[in-house]
C-alpha cells in the first residue's frame, strides 16, 4: 500500500525559491511539504551561490549604481529576453526586504574589523555570506535552518516522478520515490509548485549537481505546461578542466571583495584575453563576455572549448585574494602555487534561462494547480536573490488562488500507472547497456552536437540520435541490482527518461530560434536579430506534437541600440 | 605566467605537519605520486547494510589527471560495479555529502586526491544504509535538537547592522562547515556511543555558528549548552585534523564554546573548575582529590572499584590528605592563579 499524504501546497525541490515559499507559505498559515531529490539546503544550484549583488541604493549604492545593476541583469543576465516590470518589482523588494530580513535571521554579510559591510567596487557592487565564493553555503544553511525551526516537513532524498491530476483536471499530486527505502510516496495537495531549479546537468560537462536531469522541465511537459527560451542557456568559461568532477569548480570571474582586481583568462600561448575589470565592467557576472572573447580564440586555434586556455590570479597577491574570497582552496588543493601558477580551465554548461511559462505576477503555470518558482520558471535568470523573490511572490499567488482550488482526489489509476513504470524501470534487466553509461551518451551527444555552437546539421542529428536512444536502447536498458534500497542505478533509469524528453524539446526550441544571442550562438544565423525575435520563444504541446509560438517582450526600462548586428560584435 | 605542476615544498611552524615534506605527504607530492593511466588499487567495503555482512571488493582503475576519490567511485560505478551506492550531490565541497573513511582516515571523497591504493570504507558512527552510504538522521536529529538558531534579544535594528568581524571571527570559522560529518566519524567520544552525552564536534560546530555569534540571547545560548554535553570532549584533535574545511574545531570553535558553558553554566564544568584547582593547589593531578571533589561520598560507595584503584596504586589517600608543599605546587599556583578561572 502506498504512503498517502495530504497537504494544502507540495513543493518540489530545497533550494532556494523552494525553502522562501515553504516559509511564506507557513507565516500565511497555509500547510506545505518539501519534496527533495537531495537534502535541503544542500543539493542544486542554491548551494553555489558565490557572493550577493547589491541592489538599488542599498549599503552606498549611488543611483547610477543602481541603474548599472539594473541594466548588468536585463542585458547581460537576459539579453532583453526578461520582463521588465517582474524585474523593477524584484529590484525593489531586493533592495528592502531581503537583505534585512536575511541579516534579521542572522545571516552574516563579512564585515571588516572596524565593522563596514565588506563590499567589491566597481560600477556593480557585490557583497558576501561570510566569505565570497562560499555564501551559497551559510545562506542556504540558514533557510535549511529555518525550514526546521518552522517545523514544515520534509521528504528528502526523495524524487518527485510524475505530476499526478485531480478528477477535475487540475494538477493536484505528485508521485514521488524515496530513494533510500526504495519505497513510494503520494502527496496530494490543492496547489504544486515547482522549484527544481535551473542547473540541468545535461552535457558532458556542466555545473549541474548529482539530481539534476531536467525532471522539472520533464515532467511540467508530460502535463501540458507551457515553456520558454528553452534554447537559452548559460556557459561558464572558466571552469576547472581536471578532475572531471571539479568541473563545477569556477575561477570566478567578477569583481572580488574588497580588491580592485578580478581573476584574468589566457590562452594557450599565454596571451591574456579576459579581465573583467579592464574589459568590461559593466559586466558583473560577465559570463556571456567571456564566452565570447573565448570563442574568438578558439576561432584563431588558440583555445579549445574543452580545455587549452588558463585562468588564475597571478597578477595579485595571495593576501588580497585570500582576504575575503575561498579563491586560492582549489589551487592548492592541487599543489599548485598559489597565486603564481595558473590553472586549465574549460568550458561548462550552466543555467538554463528558459523553462516553464510562467504569469510572473503569481507563478502560475499554464496548468491549473501547478506553479513554478526559481530557475525552472523561464522569466529570468541567475542569481538567487531572483530565485528567492520568486518563492515569496508564488506563495502569494499560491495563497490568493488557494481558495478556488479544490482538494478533488487523484486519479487511482495514474498511481497505478506510475507505480508499474517505476518497477519496470528498477527489472530492467535486458542485455542492453547501463543506465549510467546512457546518460553519459545523452550527455556527450549534447557537448558535441548542441553545445558551445549549434547548426541546424548538427541539431538534426542529435535529434535523430535522441530518437534512437529513446527507441532502441532505452527498453533494452540493464539494471544489475533490483533492490530498492538506495539503488541509484534505478535513479539513474528514473533521471535517464526525464533527460531524453529534456534534451529533445531543448534541440527543438533551438533550432526553432533563428538568430543568435548572448550565449546562443548559431553558426547558421550569426545576428542578433532584435526585429524578429526580440521575443519569448513559447512551446505548447498540441495532440502528441508540440508548436511554437512567439511573445514580443516589452521594453519599458532598457531597449537594445541596434536592430541586428553580429553577435560576436554585441557586448551583451 | 607559470603554467604547470612543479611541486612547491610546504613550510610552516605546524607542528602536526613535520616530516610531511619528508615523507611526501605533501598537497603537491599526494597529486604528483600518479601519472594519467597508472593503475590505482581500490577496495571497497560493501554492503547490504543492517546488521548483515560486509565484504571487500577490489577494482582497477585507471588514473586520470587530478582524479579525486570521488571520480575514482563514479568511474568504478560506471564501469565495473554498476550498483555500488555512494552519496555525492555537488562534487565541489560545498554539500558535504561524500564524506568516506579512505585507508583509515576521513576525507571528502570529491576534494581528496586518489592515492595508488585505496581501501574506501563508510564513515563511522553512523548506521549504514548500503555500501558507502550512512544514515545522516541521528546527526540531524542532534542538530536539530541544540536549536542553532539565532534568538535576538534585542529588536534588529536596521541593515546593516552594527557588528563587525572581530566579534564574529569565531562564528565565522564555523560558517564554513558543510556539515560532512567526517569528524563526527573521527571523534573518539562519539566512538563511546551512549555511554557519553557527547554531542559531538560537527553538532557542536554548527551550534558555534550562533553560540559564538555576539546577536544571539545568552538565555537561547545557555539552553542549548546545556545538551552539548560539551566536558566529554577530550581535546585530541582528531577532528580539525580530518576537517576538509579546515576548520579549527576544537582551538576556535570548543574550547570558546567551553568557556561559554563554563560562565554560562558552571555546574556542568564543575569536573575542568576542580582539576584546575587542585593542579594549582598541589602542582598535579590528584586523582583521588578529583574524584571526591567531582562525585562526592558517592565516589566511595563503589568498593570494590576503591580497592581497584589502591591496589593499583591509581590514588594514594594519604597524599590527598597530607599534601606537601612542592616547588610544582608553587610554579602551578604561579601561573594558574588562586581560585576559579574566568
Amino acid at each position: 500500500m502506498t504512503e498517502t499524504i495530504t497537504t494544502d501546497v507540495v513543493i518540489v525541490g530545497g533550494g532556494a525559491a523552494g525553502c522562501y515559499a515553504a516559509l511564506n507559505l507557513h507565516r500565511n498559515g497555509i500547510k506545505s511539504l518539501i519534496v527533495c531529490k537531495g537534502l535541503v539546503g544542500k543539493s542544486g544550484a542554491s548551494l553555489f551561490a558565490g557572493n550577493l549583488v547589491i541592489s538599488g541604493r542599498a549599503l552606498g549604492n549611488t543611483e547610477e549604481n543602481a541603474r548599472n545593476t539594473a541594466e548588468f541583469l536585463i542585458k547581460y543576465h537576459n539579453q532583453f529576453l526578461i520582463d521588465q516590470e517582474w524585474a523593477r518589482r524584484c529590484g525593489q523588494w531586493i533592495e528592502n526586504i531581503y537583505y534585512p530580513e536575511l541579516e534579521e535571521a542572522g545571516l552574516y554579510f563579512r564585515r571588516d574589523d572596524s565593522g563596514q559591510v565588506v563590499t567589491s567596487p566597481g560600477k556593480i557592487r557585490s557583497v558576501a555570506a561570510n566569505v565570497q565564493g562560499n555564501s551559497g553555503v551559510p545562506f542556504m544553511d540558514l533557510r535549511r535552518k529555518q525550514v526546521i525551526k518552522a517545523g514544515i516537513p520534509l521528504r528528502e532524498e526523495t524524487v518527485a516522478t510524475a505530476l499526478l491530476r485531480k478528477s477535475d483536471g487540475a494538477v493536484g499530486g505528485v508521485f514521488c520515490l524515496n530513494i533510500i527505502t526504495g519505497e513510494a510516496v503520494v502527496v496530494a495537495a490543492r496547489a504544486i509548485i515547482l522549484a527544481t531549479g535551473y542547473s540541468d546537468r545535461l552535457h558532458t560537462r556542466s555545473t549541474g549537481t548529482r539530481e539534476m536531469s531536467g525532471d522539472g522541465i520533464a515532467m511540467a511537459w508530460r502535463v501540458g505546461a507551457t515553456l520558454v527560451n528553452m534554447e537559452m542557456q548559460w556557459w561558464h568559461t572558466n571552469d576547472i578542466a581536471d578532475p572531471p568532477s571539479w568541473q563545477r569548480m569556477q575561477v570566478y570571474p567578477n569583481p572580488m571583495l574588497g580588491s580592485e582586481k578580478s581573476a584574468r583568462m589566457v590562452n594557450g600561448a599565454g596571451e591574456e584575453f579576459f579581465n573583467q575589470q579592464q574589459d568590461d565592467p559593466l559586466a558583473f557576472g560577465p559570463y556571456t563576455v567571456q564566452l565570447k572573447a573565448l570563442a574568438r580564440q578558439v576561432h584563431a586555434g588558440k583555445a579549445r572549448y574543452d580545455g587549452g586556455y588558463y585562468a588564475g590570479f597571478d597578477h595579485c597577491d595571495a593576501a588580497e585574494v585570500d582576504a575575503y574570497t575561498t579563491y586560492g582552496k582549489a589551487y592548492r588543493q592541487l599543489g599548485l602555487r598559489f597565486p603564481e601558477q595558473l590553472v586549465e580551465t574549460a568550458v561548462t554548461s550552466h543555467y538554463r534561462q528558459g523553462g516553464i511559462d510562467v504569469d510572473t505576477q503569481t507563478m502560475r503555470s499554464s496548468v491549473p494547480g501547478l506553479y513554478v518558482a526559481g530557475g525552472l520558471g523561464g522569466h529570468s535568470n541567475g542569481l538567487i536573490a531572483l530565485a528567492t523573490y520568486d518563492g515569496k511572490v508564488v506563495a502569494d499567488g499560491v495563497a490568493r488562488d488557494l481558495p478556488t482550488l479544490s482538494a478533488s482526489s487523484l486519479v487511482a489509476q495514474d498511481l497505478e500507472r506510475e507505480s508499474r513504470r517505476l518497477d519496470g524501470l528498477r527489472q530492467s534487466s535486458r542485455g542492453g547497456p547501463t543506465p549510467a553509461k546512457m546518460k553519459e551518451r545523452v550527455r556527450a551527444l549534447m557537448w558535441e552536437k548542441v553545445g558551445v555552437e549549434k547548426s541546424e546539421a548538427g541539431m538534426r542529428s542529435a535529434l535523430d540520435e535522441i530518437e534512437r536512444i529513446r527507441l532502441d536502447l532505452l527498453p533494452g536498458m540493464r539494471i544489475a541490482n533490483s533492490g530498492k534500497t538506495a539503488n541509484y542505478e534505478w535513479l539513474d533509469a528514473i533521471d535517464l527518461v526525464n533527460m531524453i524528453d529534456t534534451c529533445e524539446l531543448i534541440v527543438h526550441s533551438s533550432l526553432e530560434r533563428k538568430e543568435s544571442r548572448g550565449p546562443f550562438f548559431r553558426q547558421d544565423f550569426p545576428l542578433t536579430d532584435n526585429a524578429n525575435w526580440l521575443t519569448a520563444n513559447l512551446l505548447k504541446k498540441s495532440g502528441n506534437g508540440m508548436r511554437f509560438e512567439r511573445r514580443r517582450y516589452d521594453l519599458p526600462i532598457f531597449r537594445p541600440d541596434f536592430v541586428t548586428k553580429d553577435n560576436l560584435e554585441v557586448s551583451w | 605566467m607559470v603554467i604547470g605542476t612543479d611541486v612547491p615544498t610546504l613550510s610552516g611552524g605546524d607542528a602536526r605537519r613535520l616530516g610531511q615534506t619528508e615523507m611526501h605527504d605533501t598537497l603537491a607530492a599526494r597529486n604528483s605520486r600518479l601519472a594519467p593511466g597508472d593503475q590505482i588499487v581500490v577496495r571497497i567495503r560493501r554492503s547490504g547494510g543492517g546488521a548483515g555482512s560486509t565484504a571487500i571488493q577490489e577494482f582497477h582503475v585507471p588514473y586520470e589527471k587530478w582524479m579525486r576519490v570521488l571520480d575514482v567511485l563514479n568511474w568504478i560505478a560506471e564501469n565495473e560495479a554498476t550498483d555500488l551506492a555512494y552519496r555525492w550531490l555537488c562534487g565541489s565541497k560545498m554539500c558535504g555529502t561524500c564524506g568516506v573513511r579512505m585507508n583509515g582516515r576521513e576525507v571528502l571523497a570529491c576534494w581528496e586526491a586518489a592515492e595508488p591504493m585505496m581501501t574506501i570504507e563508510p564513515l563511522r558512527n553512523l548506521p549504514v544504509i548500503r555500501d558507502l552510504v550512512v544514515d545522516r538522521k541521528p546527526y540531524e536529529q542532534k542538530v536539530a535538537s541544540l536549536e542553532p538558531w539565532i534568538e535576538r534579544h534585542a529588536p534588529y535594528p536596521q541593515f546593516p547592522e552594527p557588528l563587525n568581524h572581530r566579534q564574529m571571527k569565531d562564528a565565522s570559522k564555523a560558517l564554513d562547515c558543510i556539515s560532512c560529518m567526517c569528524c563526527y566519524s573521527a571523534c573518539p567520544v562519539i566512538g563511546l556511543g551512549d555511554l557519553t552525552d557527547f554531542a559531538g564536534p560537527a553538532p557542536l560546530v554548527q551550534l558555534g555558528q550562533t553560540a559564538l555569534d555576539p546577536r544571539n540571547n545568552p538565555d537561547k545560548v545557555r539552553r542549548s549548552l546545556a545538551l552539548t554535553g560539551i566536558f566529554n570532549c577530550v581535546s585530541c584533535y582528531k577532528c580539525e585534523e580530518v576537517c576538509p574545511a579546515a576548520i579549527p574545531i576544537v582551538s576556535r570553535i570548543i574550547e570558546p564554546l567551553k568557556a561559554k558553558t563554563a560562565r554560562l553554566l558552571p555546574g556542568m564544568a564543575k569536573h575542568s573548575f576542580a582539576l584546575r584547582e587542585i593542579v594549582a593547589d598541589r602542582g598535579r593531578v590528584d586523582p583521588s582529590a578529583l574524584i571526591l571533589r567531582v562525585q562526592g561520598g558517592r565516589a566511595l560507595a563503589n568498593i570494590p572499584r576503591v580497592i581497584r584503584l589502591l591496589m593499583r596504586r591509581k590514588i594514594n589517600p594519604l597524599k590527598t590528605i597530607f599534601k606537601i608543599k612542592t616547588a610544582a605546587a608553587e610554579a602551578a599556583g604561579r601561573i594558574l592563579g588562586a581560585g576559579p578561572f574566568k
